[in-house]
């Protein structure tokens, strides 16, 4: 009993199991929807292989000492931005996005390794002693340090992952401990930025509610007149980028806004997903016996669709079984960040909860129709080496922190 | 003040409720779409669906060097289940329809679970015409039932070349694994011979058929009018360069023996025959192999699967010594003015060696023609291990052939090495009395012998030994042609007259082999008797004819027999007559490339 007690006390298994459980659950569908694709036959091994690889980075990670997070922040953001430069010049092209670097025949994806980059170095600024996230300068620096990975991601262009990074900033400033009208100044370009995609009178109609707040918060006419004018170029930059996305992203956020426009072209994997996942029904079609999935009516059904397989062969109980694993490990992190004392650990936590958190949303929301078809893996399940290690490095980090949490009290 | 914003209760609740809130909104989703909605889409994803049908592509044909089909495809049904549709209640139904014993489905069922429900299953193979009709009336009654023509492969030359071709069979789990890129369960792959050895030519590429289907998955009817189907390709036909008569006239001579015959152009390198005997029916192979037939082929004693031509290493015999004639002449060891006397035998190093007659005083011809032993005792002692071994390696002795069928073994040649760790240091030299006439631990293998003799024929220069010209293209029908390595001795023609001599007189003079004479084709060989510990001597023969243009030079093993002469010889005159009169009947031009889209299954698709 004692020893069990010793053992929990340094190992959060509230971390670890429920990891573990979304992780097989990933192999059982990512072997389901590979059977019968002879291109992607091997995936089942590689991801088993990519598991035994994210365990052991997990047990490194899991010992360092916990002041190592801080002390490789600025460096490992350094390097992430390195590498995110070196993939647009040199980076494979796969699907529309240059987003690989090929290192002996085995795929790598920066992107997922800056997330937690950019944390850190995100967490080691708003944890400066004399950092006032009141004052402008403090702001525009803590957006920098998000946006140039962001406006490199957009390059490539992965959109997916550049609303994760805009996730991270924005939770990691609302943890910090940002005013409501820091919060309205930060949020509101983004949200104009949104609506301009819906067309001009969206655009008008969002410009004036900034108009409103500004009012509202009643500061001085200089100020509100900056914060409008950068609403404004949000609004015209965010058109300027649309014309610069890929085609094949244009029509994934055409079809969001208009889903019955494109049936059969863009929205066809959305449609496809909802009947796999509607079909499955309250037990599921059973493994290996979903029809959507073994006669493969969406491609590449193992990474960024993998939520199909389990809802169709593994009905409502798998999806939501899903869904309780994820929550369970979401609450224990942020309990933990909440715990923990030590402001940069703290919003690490947050940060690396924000990172699971988006991905989980757009990929789920994108499977179920509430979400555009954005390419994102859903974490632990999906197939990808590069994602799996990267998250796994994340929960590490988390279970590290744990381990070391009361001498940080 | 703002410290206490950091983390504070409130922003920590406000988290804390955004999380719950989506998933709350993912849950409320899944209930609507997966329980309210689940009818639905259940009809969904039922009506939408489009069955891919996979179409196997017809194999590629054989033809001969003379254009003649030697193996082709004959079609042939298989009954099929696609477990997802299937009842097992109908399990005793069809079982006794296709005569098999109750539990025969459950049983391949059983075995396939492993793979997709959809993935329809092959029950049985070459089921008869009254079966198909069978299935066609009660089709309604049987779901997830079917059957799909296939193609099996058909040996309509009337040769057998068990060895050579090879067959096709279903692919093995092993293999499956590692091709998997290319074959599903239930596919066929070449699985030995030439079938095995050109897989990737002959088997085409698989095509599919999209067809729509209903929630019982039932067809009904082609997605997008069949504008999106891919056709199958059928594979490419290969031209072999076996003769089929020279192959015929090799296995009827070979029939109740065990041993093997060879033969090849020496100009080309190209196999004209390839036989191995016992052998065994390849049509049995093609479809429903019985198990009875091949629990026969396994337990017999005399090996059938054995491929003798290519794998059964024993010594050559006398057939050395042509080898040995030409490396102490080519080297200056002896002229044709060397003689050595023979008076019955001879003692080297304090054994006495024997020869089967009194031959008296002879040069290095006469050697040759009476096959005198003590003539070629005394030549490898004058030639010298080392050299012996040089030029035994040369003519290709213990080195794989590099046949495109593959499966070979390279024989051995004992080096002075070999002997001192057998020996050691003093290892006794009167082993080299045995080894210059080709007896004791030297082995070499038909296939080597072949390429030997043709190496003698041709003057020292031939090409790899080859089964295959090269392959047709599907849709020009051209040939698309093999390159083999030259192999060039560098030994000068002279060299090899004088052994040709000897070879002449061996069947056309008093030699050993006068009983294969004939006044129209002038043949020159040797023979060969080899002594082993199991029974009688085993039979060789070397030859090639006509002896002023080499045409077709053959090698013949025939195992505890007894003399070469008697039983090699024979076979060898045989397959020679086969190439060689109808070589002189076909004097007129020519035969163009015959009209290959009639009667032959395979070729008519390609246009």
């Amino acid at each position: 009993m004692r020893i069990d007690y010793k053992l929990n006390d340094k190992f959060d298994m509230g971390l670890v199991i429920p990891t573990l459980l979304l992780f097989f659950i990933g192999l059982a569908a990512i072997y389901s929807s590979t059977l019968n694709n002879p291109h992607a036959s091997g995936n089942f091994h590689k991801q088993l292989v990519w598991g035994i690889g994210a365990f052991i980075i997990f047990f490194i990670t899991y010992s360092i000492p916990t002041n190592t997070f801080k002390t490789l922040a600025v460096p490992s953001y350094l390097i992430s931005i390195l590498m995110l430069i070196v993939v647009l010049v040199i980076g494979k092209r796969i699907s529309g996005a240059k987003s690989w670097l090929g290192l002996e025949g085995l795929g790598f994806q920066p992107s997922e390794f800056a997330k937690l980059g950019t944390l850190l170095a995100l967490a080691s600024f708003l944890s400066r002693k004399n950092t006032d996230i009141e004052t402008f300068k403090d702001i525009l620096f803590a957006l920098g340090i998000g946006l140039i990975p962001i406006a490199l991601i957009m390059l490539e262009p992965d959109l997916g992952t550049s609303f994760v990074f805009i996730g991270l900033i924005l939770a990691l400033l609302f943890w910090k401990g940002i005013s409501l009208f820091g919060l309205f100044v930060v949020l509101s370009p983004g949200a104009v930025a949104v609506a301009s995609l819906f067309g001009t009178y969206y655009l008008l109609g969002a410009l004036l509610i900034v108009l409103l707040c500004l009012i509202i918060f009643k500061k001085d006419l200089f100020f509100s007149a900056s914060i409008f004018a950068l609403n404004l170029g949000a609004g015209f930059f965010t058109n300027y980028v649309y014309i610069a996305l890929s085609p094949h992203q244009q029509t994934r956020i055409r079809s969001f806004i208009n889903p019955s426009a494109d049936p059969l072209g863009a929205g066809y994997n959305a449609i496809q997903a909802k009947v796999a996942i509607g079909s499955g029904g309250f037990w599921g079609k059973g493994f290996l016996a979903g029809s959507q999935t073994q006669l493969q009516f969406i491609p590449e059904q193992w990474t960024d669709f993998i939520y199909c397989v389990i809802g169709e062969e593994f009905g409502f109980i798998g999806t939501i079984i899903t869904l309780i694993l994820f929550l369970y490990l979401f609450m224990r992190i942020l309990k933990l960040a909440n715990s923990a004392k030590d402001e940069f650990l703290s919003l690490t936590l947050v940060g690396i909860l924000t990172i699971y958190f988006i991905h989980l949303f757009i990929n789920i929301g994108m499977v179920v129709g509430i979400m555009p078809v954005i390419g994102i893996p859903l974490p632990f399940v999906s197939y990808g080496g590069s994602s799996l290690l990267a998250n796994i490095l994340m929960l590490g980090v988390a279970a590290n922190i744990y381990r070391t949490r009361k001498e940080y009290t | 003040m703002r410290a206490d914003k950091f983390a504070s209760l409130q922003r920590k609740s406000i988290i804390y409720f955004i999380i719950v809130g989506s998933f709350a909104v993912l849950g409320f989703r899944l209930f609507q779409m997966q329980i309210v909605e689940h009818t639905d889409y259940s009809e969904k994803a039922a009506s939408n669906s489009i069955k891919a049908i996979e179409e196997t592509p017809l194999r590629g044909v054989f033809y001969d060097r003379n254009m003649k089909v030697v193996v082709d495809n004959i079609p042939a049904y298989t009954l099929r289940i696609v477990p997802a549709d299937y009842d097992t209640t109908l399990n005793k139904i069809i079982e006794a329809e296709i005569g098999e014993k109750t539990g025969y489905i459950n049983k391949i069922l059983k075995e396939n679970r492993i793979y997709s429900k959809f993935i329809p299953v092959r029950i049985k193979r070459g089921i008869n015409f009254k079966v198909v009709s069978w299935l066609e009336e009660n089709s309604d009654h049987l779901p997830g039932v079917d059957y799909v023509v296939e193609m099996q492969r058909g040996y309509p030359a009337g040769i057998r070349g068990s060895h050579m071709f090879g067959y096709t069979k279903e692919i093995t789990p092993k293999l499956l694994e590692k091709y998997k890129d290319y074959y599903k369960p239930g596919d066929y792959i070449g699985y030995s011979g030439l079938e095995k050895a050109y897989e990737k030519i002959l088997r085409g590429e698989k095509g599919y058929d999209y067809v729509r289907v209903d929630s019982r998955r039932r067809e009904i009817g082609k997605y997008k009018n069949g504008a999106a189907d891919i056709p199958s390709v059928k594979g490419n036909d290969l031209i072999l360069t076996i003769d089929s008569d020279v192959q015929r006239a090799a296995e009827e001579a070979l029939k109740g023996r065990r041993g093997a015959a060879v033969a090849m152009d020496p100009k080309t390198g190209e196999i004209l025959a390839l036989a191995s005997a016992p052998d065994y029916d390849l049509s049995e192979f093609s479809y429903v192999t019985s198990k009875e037939y091949l629990q026969k082929l396994y337990n017999d004693p005399e090996k059938p699967f054995f491929n003798r031509a290519t794998m059964a290493a024993n010594p050559p015999g006398s057939t050395f010594k042509i080898m040995e004639a030409v490396a102490a002449l080519n080297s200056g060891v002896i002229t044709t003015a060397t003689t050595f006397t023979c008076r019955g035998g001879q003692e080297f190093y304090g054994r006495y060696f024997k020869c089967d007659a009194v031959h008296g005083t002879l040069n290095i011809v006469h050697a040759i023609e009476h096959s005198c032993n003590v003539f070629f005792y005394n030549l490898i002692y004058k030639i010298g291990m080392d050299r012996w071994d040089e030029y035994a390696s040369k003519f290709g002795f213990g080195h794989d052939t590099h046949i495109d069928i593959g499966d070979e073994v390279s024989g051995f040649i004992p080096t002075p090495g070999y002997y001192v760790k057998r020996y050691g240091p003093n290892w006794p030299k009167s082993i080299m009395a045995s080894l210059g006439i080709g007896q004791g631990e030297v082995s070499v293998t038909p296939i080597q012998l072949a390429k030997y003799v043709s190496l003698i024929a041709n003057d020292g220069v031939t090409y790899t030994p080859h089964l295959v010209r090269g392959y047709l293209t599907n849709n020009t029908r051209k040939l698309v042609p093999f390159s083999y390595k030259k192999i060039d001795l560098g030994i000068d023609s002279s060299i090899f007259n004088i052994v040709k001599e000897g070879m002449f007189l061996v069947v056309n003079g008093s030699g050993t082999a006068t009983n294969i004479r004939s006044k129209d084709i002038l043949i020159a060989g040797k023979t060969g008797t080899a002594q082993n510990p199991h029974g009688k001597n085993h039979a060789l023969f070397i030859g090639f004819a006509p002896f002023k243009d080499p045409k077709i030079a053959v090698a013949v093993f025939i195992e505890n027999v007894g003399f070469g002469a008697t039983y090699a010889a024979p076979v060898a005159k045989k397959m020679i007559d086969a190439y060689l009169e109808k070589d002189k009947n076909k004097n007129e031009e020519k035969k163009p490339i015959p009209d290959l889209n009639t009667k032959i299954i395979g070729a008519t698709i390609a246009n």
